[in-house]
């Protein structure tokens, strides 16, 4: 039984040291697989809206970092387009 | 950046357009991409609104961004609510219902479907290239 889960332990790692080989060459390099893994993998989420859904609410900055504005304000009269980014 | 400045350019007389800007995805203490220090895009991660806030601006001017611009605060609100993070397009109608769920980027990041549906509604539309959608 020791003999078996010691097998088992070694293919899952030689496959899991596999995929990461793999990730890196996929990424660039192991500083890539390894930034996604902590850094973009936590934050990446499908949500649960799909179309039909009601739009969520949300308050916010002004570029003026002090005026405030929802964006449910900027709903009804036309299609609102709405695109989320960042400068990095 | 250029696509959607160009969708923006070619359908704001029929729709509304709102770019909301969310936490960092390559900042300078975590996930820092080359390409940044190539493109002096070096920033950290924003502890404060006032550290978001600054980016942004410097975002905005950088490519004289002429979207309408909103700044998600520090409890990343906006973000939650429509899962956005890194990049993602949504449209909402009339009625206040998600018309159009776009993909998570960078991968299925594509505005060319957001314009798929404007085409729909109102037709092809294509003005010239504006300077700042040259840009990038």
């Amino acid at each position: 039984m020791r003999r078996l889960l010691k097998w088992a332990a070694g293919v899952i790692g030689l496959l899991l040291v596999g995929a990461f080989v793999a990730l890196s060459f996929l990424a660039g390099s192991p500083k890539e697989v390894y930034g996604m893994l902590r850094y973009a993998l936590p934050h990446m989420h499908r949500g649960t809206l799909l179309v039909g859904s009601d739009a969520p609410d949300a308050r916010l900055v002004g570029l003026d970092g002090t005026s405030h504005f929802h964006i449910r304000e900027r709903t009804g009269a036309r299609p609102l387009v709405l695109v989320f980014g960042s400068f990095t | 950046m250029g696509d959607v400045i160009q969708i923006y350019e070619d359908y704001k007389n029929h729709a509304d357009f709102l770019t909301v800007y969310v936490r960092e995805a390559h900042p300078t203490d975590e996930w820092q991409m080359k390409s940044n220090v190539k493109d002096d895009v070096c920033y950290a991660q924003p502890k404060t609104l006032e550290q978001r806030v600054t980016i942004a601006n410097d975002f905005a001017k950088r490519f004289k961004y002429p979207l309408p611009f909103g700044i998600d605060d520090m409890s990343n609100a906006a973000n939650d609510a429509y899962a956005a993070w890194p990049e993602r397009i949504y449209i909402i109608d009339e009625s206040g219902h998600i018309a159009y769920r776009g993909g998570i980027g960078p991968f299925n990041y594509k505005p060319a479907e957001a314009r798929e549906w404007l085409a729909a509604r109102y037709g092809t539309v294509k003005h010239e290239a504006q300077p700042a959608a040259a840009a990038k």
